[in-house]
């Protein structure tokens, strides 16, 4: 999958974009060139050579502060979107398979997390509960799982009920035969996809936190902090909002172009799991045509 | 005669359409209240903290949650909340001691003043792009279209708040790039105000709405009752608006309601943005003082908000396309 993937144009710009994305996150606090955090006397600097992308209000090399909060903004989707898919593909596999009373109250509570405005909840449920940065990722793990506990309960149900699983059991096939052969290929193009979105959700709403100081104290710098505090010299300084919100708007991009490639190489076979919420709708019909030969 | 009970049949169509609504509603609302109320207990705050500080002595704390009754069993305090909330109490802040229903209430106007705004430009816009691309698929306005609302979904709505602000507002000073003025002080002022935030939150909605509208008009397009329209000799404009957009308006409000919770939800970034003090901001600012009331009333109003949008599209969902009526 991975690459026929990487046959699209798209797949490979996107996972382009993701792994350049990632590498800032892991060298991007190395890379910094100036202390973060280090406040001086030259404030609200034009770009120059020994400050790139001038400095905020206190002096602070902005640069430096863009490099340094990439590893929260990027690890912190991660972490949304590895909590999201333990929260929902867990209930939504047991859903299918432990009667009816866990599957109506499972139901009833996904129904719930969707029709919540998950970043009020986001937003004053993290505050509540002691506003750090493993809060809002729990927080927000937790309202976007639907979409995983979705995928997961109609790939089961779609493979449970189907007639050559039970003709593989019938032949004496053992339970972690028929996972392998049966299961995962058809469980994991949907999960693929689910995963891919999240990021780009997961990666919207940690940056809507930062943005609001939600799960991050002060002086540490993130990309959506930064933005926040280039709003208030809009005057001063307009062009100071470009670089962070390049940098969102590229990894939201990327995640939704990788989302698009998955589906489209694997075909409708993934898409009928897909309920009408993640579906992102039949935009591209030039690019299913290109894909499917390795 | 007629027994009283015998109601017209389109009287009992939509009665049987809310009361079905209503019972998908019903656990939504009571597990959404329920996490909600939970959330005292799991902060661990009290309102002892906030009025007598750090240093206060076990005695002194005790003293102030007996007097809020926060010493009864938690389901006592649930049953009592819940009480409270379906008579439209929604009890009183822990930072002021007022009436949270009535800060709230204060702030609603803006809000809705804004998500309205919102909805009417996602519907306008969105209908209008999606038309113009679902009735010439793979022509070159598609194409332009299908990109602009790929565009579009992948711009958060803060990035756009910021955007409209910097260009718009300090740029060109075509709007005030802060506050609000009510619909009382006049149309313009109410609408220059609102008018940005109302973008910001807007382009996703006009994205999916074109989406959805794109989709259903191609696939539309391939059924057989055009086909027989057309051979019935109708016209091209009387079968799009009578047959293909009829048929549409259903998975169209569907979509408004998906999207609904989220643009309530954006209100919390947007009015922080344009400097609203809409219920957003209040519940923002709520949080991080850590006035557990304030938030949890808060919670309780989106929820009603989004439940109540979603009944009314159910219900006009069942008047559009009665074969819908029996879905969600």
């Amino acid at each position: 999958m991975v690459r026929r993937v990487l046959t699209l144009p798209s797949g490979r710009v996107a996972v382009g974009v993701l792994l350049a994305v990632g590498l800032l996150a892991l060298v991007g606090p190395l890379l910094a060139p100036q202390d973060p955090l280090a406040t001086t006397t030259d404030a609200l600097a034009r770009p120059s050579v020994q400050h790139w992308l001038g400095t905020d209000s206190l002096g602070r090399d902005v640069l430096s502060r863009l490099l340094d909060g990439s590893r929260v903004s990027v690890v912190g989707s991660l972490e949304v979107v590895v909590i999201a898919l333990v929260v929902g593909v867990v209930p939504g596999i047991l859903s299918v398979q432990l009667g009816r009373v866990f599957e109506w109250a499972s139901l009833r509570i996904v129904d719930t997390l969707i029709a919540l405005p998950f970043l009020l909840f986001a937003v004053a449920v993290t505050a509540l509960l002691g506003n750090g940065i493993t809060q809002a990722m729990v927080v927000t793990g937790v309202l976007v799982s639907p979409l995983f506990f979705r995928v997961s309960r109609a790939a089961t149900l779609a493979v449970a009920r189907s007639a050559y699983v039970e003709a593989a059991v019938i032949s004496g096939a053992s339970v972690t035969w028929v996972a392998r052969r049966h299961l995962w290929s058809k469980v994991l193009p949907p999960i693929a996809v689910a995963f891919a979105q999240t990021l780009g959700v997961g990666f919207v709403i940690v940056s809507s936190l930062t943005f609001l100081g939600i799960g991050v104290q002060p002086p540490a710098p993130t990309w959506g902090g930064l933005l926040a505090t280039s709003l208030g010299f809009l005057d001063q300084q307009p062009w100071a909002p470009i670089a962070p919100a390049a940098l969102i708007v590229a990894t939201v991009w990327a995640s939704n172009l990788l989302a698009d490639a998955i589906r489209d190489v694997t075909g409708e076979a993934g898409r009928d799991l897909l309920d009408r919420r993640t579906r992102r709708s039949a935009t591209a019909p030039s690019l299913s045509r290109t894909g499917g030969t390795p | 005669m007629s027994r009283p009970l015998q109601l017209l049949p389109s009287l009992r169509r939509l009665l049987a359409t809310v009361a079905r609504s209503v019972g998908i509603f019903v656990p939504v609302f009571l597990v959404a209240t329920f996490v909600t109320f939970a959330l005292r207990s799991l902060s661990g705050l009290s309102p002892a903290r906030l009025q007598l500080g750090e240093q206060a002595t076990p005695e002194a704390i005790a003293a102030v949650e007996g007097q809020w009754g926060l010493d009864r069993p938690f389901l006592t305090q649930y049953a009592a909340w819940l009480g409270g909330v379906l008579r439209g109490d929604l009890g009183t802040s822990w930072v002021n001691g007022t009436d949270v229903a009535t800060l709230i209430r204060l702030g609603l106007g803006v809000s809705l003043s804004v998500a309205a705004l919102a909805l009417v430009i996602g519907v306008v816009g969105g209908v209008a792009l999606g038309t113009a691309a679902g009735l010439r698929p793979t022509s070159r306005v598609d194409r332009a279209v299908t990109a602009l609302t790929t565009v579009l979904s992948v711009l958060p709505g803060f990035v756009v708040g910021i955007i409209l602000v910097a260009v718009l507002a300090v740029g060109l000073g075509l709007f005030p790039s802060a506050g609000y003025a009510p619909l009382t002080s006049g149309v313009w002022p109410w609408l220059a105000h609102i008018t940005l935030p109302a973008l910001a939150l807007s382009l996703d909605v006009v994205a999916d709405v074109a989406r959805q509208l794109r989709t259903g008009l191609v696939t539309a397009y391939r059924e057989n009752y055009v086909t027989g329209a057309v051979v019935r000799g109708l016209g091209p404009r009387r079968i799009l608006t009578r047959h293909v957009l009829r048929n549409a308006t259903g998975p169209l409000l569907a979509v408004l309601g998906l999207k609904f919770p989220s643009l309530v939800g954006a209100a919390v970034v947007t009015e922080w943005i344009f400097g609203l003090q809409g219920f957003g901001r209040f519940a923002n600012d709520s949080a991080q003082a850590g006035d557990v009331p304030a938030v949890q009333g808060v919670l309780v109003v989106s929820i009603v908000l989004v439940v109540s949008f979603n009944l009314v599209v159910n219900v006009l969902l069942g008047r559009v396309t009665p074969a819908a009526a029996r879905g969600v």
